[in-house]
């Protein structure tokens, strides 16, 4: 399944770009995500609760970036499984600088295996975008709450 | 040929309920999951969430550890039970090897890969989520066409191609009807996914005790299933007991030999417990068989005047991943009835068969014969569309004669009676076909969507002589009449919901001259009944029918000749219940000589006590019934939605028993058909993943779905066997789906539409519509 979208944050492209690839930040702006644990370099290891339709459960699985090329790309890869399932999720992210905000592009694919994708097919597309919508809105609550270095 | 006039005398032909219903609706019918035993034990079933995948290592430690876990079995531990067998045979079959759980490899979303068992359900699955697999990921592919593209991800590594068969079979001279040719209209057509949904999902009993294994299934063939189990086990088969209780539908999907029924027996043997599996919805979808799983590219050669010359088709079957018992099999009996009931002279098929990372498809109410309707009676519509001829005119022109039978078609087989205009006479006559027309011209003129659709189907059923089938086609019947006169008949034909214990009863009673209520029709357990073959194929009652009826015959010599000794006569008839002396008139009731030939103080010369036979009935032929039916919809604009506003089926299924039970089966398949026809599809994702995984996204049609069914008869016998009788489980579904898309098309060929896949959802209609005809 294919995703993509656009998000503005409001902060320089060099912000932004520093926020997205702090563990810390994702781990908190991840919904269902409550820590990542650095296990390589630009690799975490992740716990994820996700519920779709009448299908929830734990996720454990890696985040990883990929492809950076500071400020203005990077690829992210979530993967992720468990007793509900498997799902993998693999996307760019572009930002490009506006005046003192940053629109972040994203298009990427979405993969989902066993229960969750028997059962909460029909709901996955929108539970992405509305995971995905939530992620962007933490971060702009977090970028709210830190002011810039 | 005539219709045959039912006697009044008889009860054959009446319009009896069933036996069988008091039971089945008063909820003390006992399915495979109302088994209670003490000491009884549950499994349940790790399945892959993987379409393909290494299997790197399985973790069980932790689930056998679980509080109340008995057991866990891998695929290491079953190694010693035999694959779970392919039944039918062609060229150059691949076969891949199929263990009833995965050993190194997964194949399909829902593969099984371990068993936990424990003390209650509840326990086996919280026990399931403490397995680790260790997956290692791979391409899958689960569309047979892509299946088949250069480059497309192995099935099987060793067979790269995905083609586990290719299948060529033609008659007469098709290149030379096709060469001479005024017409040629092609089309690909396809025959969709489809998921059989019995209302009882299937379930497995195992119990071991002193040596003998009896299984309880919910499967269509106990005695077949017995024989195969056994092999798979190792067990010797007469220590192998197979119990079928009652089933709650089957259509196919139960017409088959699963991994889980030995695996249940292995488990049985290995804790020495009984243990019970039952299949929940989403196993159900993801693990039993599917059906259809077509794509068709058909071309039809003809005459300006609306001669058919010849058809071809290339056939792409999607597979699955394995052979389940009759997989490969169930395309060839598409391209057997490719001509339908039309003169074709020259025709060519080539059936190609496509792994994919899918659960493997097989039977499904009709099994082959649907897709070849559909495909056969949407190109006579195109023709007619081509030539701007009346469908219905078209068909007329070219119906196989009522005197040209028995008909050998051009693809072997020999139609045995038929009189194919006279069901499509009485179905436009009911419809009102040329007022029908008008009002369609006045509905178009008003700008709505009104469509009339044709199908005259033809089908292959009461399965069948030997030689054409994997196991044996005959059928079984005992019949034996009791000390007190009461009569048992024992069938191996293991109905389970088609009605037998009502229409054999009839059968009986007529013939023994007793009331129904004296018989009773006892199926479906090894132990007690003669070896049978099954149900399924439109076979109950035409071929397990005739068997009683023989079982009959042979034993009413002896109760002639019983009697004779009886009234002291040389002369003596069996009539009414009695026999009778010709001379004397002085008769002797049928209890009373029942009762002389178990008390056995004398015997008829040459004669065993007792008042018993079996029979074993070999047909001579297979049965051919046929019909017309026709669908009248009105599409909206706005939406897509199709309504059918009539629906008439006319079949022609031989000799009719119990109209009332033959209503039943056209009903249910008519809707089994709809289904097909606008609702429902198995729609796996690039992945492999069943994206229709439970009845929320996989839509069967519920009663508020279903039009009024005008259902009426036309009778011709069938010579194959001495009652007539053809067959009927599967005549609605086969003459359904045609009917609906044909109608649909129509409805919408003014705007350049020429075919719809099916389901003929809204949304795919909708677009038609907004694009202005054009895909």
């Amino acid at each position: 399944m294919k995703i993509g979208g656009a998000y503005t944050l409001a902060v320089p492209q060099q912000r932004a770009y520093s926020l997205l690839q702090d563990p810390d930040v994702l781990a908190q702006c991840m919904p269902g995500c409550d820590h990542l644990t650095r296990i390589a370099d630009n690799e975490y290891e992740m716990k994820m609760k996700m519920a779709i339709s009448a299908v929830q459960g734990l996720f454990t699985g890696t985040v990883r970036i990929a492809d950076s090329h500071p400020p203005s790309s990077f690829r992210l890869i979530v993967e992720g499984s468990g007793k509900v399932g498997f799902m993998k999720g693999d996307g760019l992210l572009t930002l490009m600088p506006e005046a003192a905000s940053t629109e972040v592009r994203y298009e990427g694919d979405v993969q989902v295996g066993g229960l969750i994708a028997g059962v909460g097919k029909r709901l996955i597309d929108v539970t992405a975008r509305l995971l995905i919508k939530r992620f962007f809105e933490k971060l702009a609550e977090q970028i709210a709450l830190q002011p810039a270095p | 040929m005539a219709t045959t006039i039912t006697k009044p005398d008889t009860l054959v032909g009446k319009r009896i309920k069933r036996k069988e219903d008091p039971r089945l609706i008063t909820g003390t019918a006992t399915y495979v999951d109302d088994i209670q035993m003490p000491g009884m034990h549950h499994a349940c079933i790790l399945r892959s969430p993987h379409a393909a995948a290494r299997i790197r290592s399985i973790n069980t430690h932790a689930a056998a550890g679980h509080p109340g876990v008995v057991a866990v079995f891998t695929g290491a531990d079953v190694a010693g039970v035999g694959p779970v067998p392919c039944g039918a045979s062609l060229p150059g079959l691949r076969v891949p090897h199929h263990s009833i759980l995965a050993k190194d490899r997964v194949y399909f979303v829902g593969h099984p890969v371990a068993v936990v068992v424990a003390r209650d359900r509840y326990i086996a699955t919280d026990a399931l989520d403490l397995i680790e697999v260790d997956y290692d990921v791979l391409p899958a592919v689960a569309d047979p066409e892509k299946a088949l593209a250069p480059g497309a991800p192995a099935v099987h590594p060793e067979w790269p191609d995905n083609i586990a068969f290719t299948y060529h079979q033609e008659g007469g001279e098709p290149d030379k009807a096709f060469a001479e040719a005024e017409v040629v209209v092609k089309q690909r057509i396809t025959s969709q996914r489809l998921i059989p949904t019995a209302m009882e999902t299937r379930g497995v009993v195992a119990e071991h005790r002193a040596g003998q294994l009896t299984i309880w299934s919910s499967t269509q063939i106990p005695h077949l299933m017995r024989t195969l189990v056994a092999m798979m086990l190792g067990v010797p088969e007469n220590l192998l007991r197979v119990v079928t209780p009652e089933v709650g539908g089957g259509f196919g999907s139960k017409l088959n030999v699963y991994a889980e029924e030995a695996l249940m027996g292995f488990v049985a043997m290995k804790i020495g417990k009984p243990v019970k599996w039952i299949e929940s919805r989403r196993e159900n979808y993801l693990c039993t068989i599917h059906g259809r799983g077509h794509v068709d590219y058909y071309e039809i050669a003809a005459r300006k005047d609306g001669t058919v010359l010849g058809l071809k088709l290339k056939l792409i079957q999607d597979l699955g991943a394995y052979h389940q018992l009759l997989t490969p099999a169930i395309p060839t009996l598409s391209v057997l009835m490719m001509p339908g009931l039309y003169r074709f002279r020259n025709v060519s098929a080539d059936i190609i068969g496509a792994f994919t990372n899918c659960v493997p498809t097989d039977a499904y109410r009709g099994a082959g014969r649907p897709e070849a309707t559909h495909g056969v009676e949407r190109m006579m519509d195109l023709l007619a569309v081509e030539l701007k001829a009346d469908p219905a005119e078209i068909r007329l022109k070219n119906f196989i004669g009522a005197d040209e039978f028995p008909y050998a078609t051009a693809t072997g087989l020999s139609y045995d009676s038929g009189d194919y205009a006279k069901p499509l006479k009485k179905a436009l006559d009911i419809v009102d076909y040329h007022h029908l027309r008008q009002e369609q011209a006045r509905a178009k003129a008003a700008g709505r969507l009104m469509g009339v659709g044709l199908s005259t189907y033809g089908e292959i059923c009461a399965f069948g002589p030997s030689p054409a089938t994997p196991a044996g086609g005959w059928e079984s019947a005992t019949v034996k009449v009791e000390p007190t006169g009461k009569v048992t008949v024992m069938t191996g034909a293991s109905p389970h919901g088609q009605g037998e214990e009502t229409t054999f009863a009839q059968i009986a009673a007529d013939e023994l001259g007793v009331t129904m209520d004296d018989v009773t029709v006892i199926h479906g357990d090894t132990a007690v009944v003669q070896y049978g073959i099954g149900t399924f194929g439109s076979r109950g009652t035409a071929v397990g029918g005739p068997a009683l009826y023989f079982a009959i015959q042979e034993l009413k010599k002896k109760i002639v000749k019983f009697g004779a000794m009886l009234l002291d006569s040389d002369d003596v008839s069996f009539s009414g219940g009695l026999c009778v002396c010709n001379k004397s008139g002085k008769t002797v009731p049928l209890a009373a000589i029942a009762g002389a030939s178990y008390r056995a103080m004398k015997l008829p010369a040459g004669e065993q006590p007792g008042m018993m036979a079996t029979y074993f009935w070999e047909p001579p032929n297979f049965a051919f019934p046929f019909g017309a039916h026709i669908a009248v919809t009105e599409i909206d604009r706005d939406t897509g939605q199709v309504a059918i506003k009539r629906y008439v089926a006319v079949d022609d299924c031989g000799k009719i028993i119990n109209p009332l039970l033959v209503d039943g089966q056209v009903h249910g398949g008519v809707v089994q058909g709809i289904g097909q026809a606008l609702y429902e599809q198995a729609v796996y994702d690039d992945n492999g993943q069943l994206l229709t995984g439970e009845l929320t996204d996989y839509a069967i049609p519920k009663a508020s779905m279903v039009p009024w069914i005008e259902s009426s008869h036309t009778e011709t016998p069938s010579p194959v066997n001495p009652l007539g009788v053809k067959g009927v489980g599967e005549a609605g579904t086969i003459g359904c789906s045609p009917a609906v898309v044909n109608s649909v098309v129509d409805a919408l060929s003014h705007l350049g539409v020429r075919h719809i896949d099916m389901p003929l959802t809204p949304e795919r209609i909708w677009k038609l519509i907004s694009a202005g005809g054009r895909a």
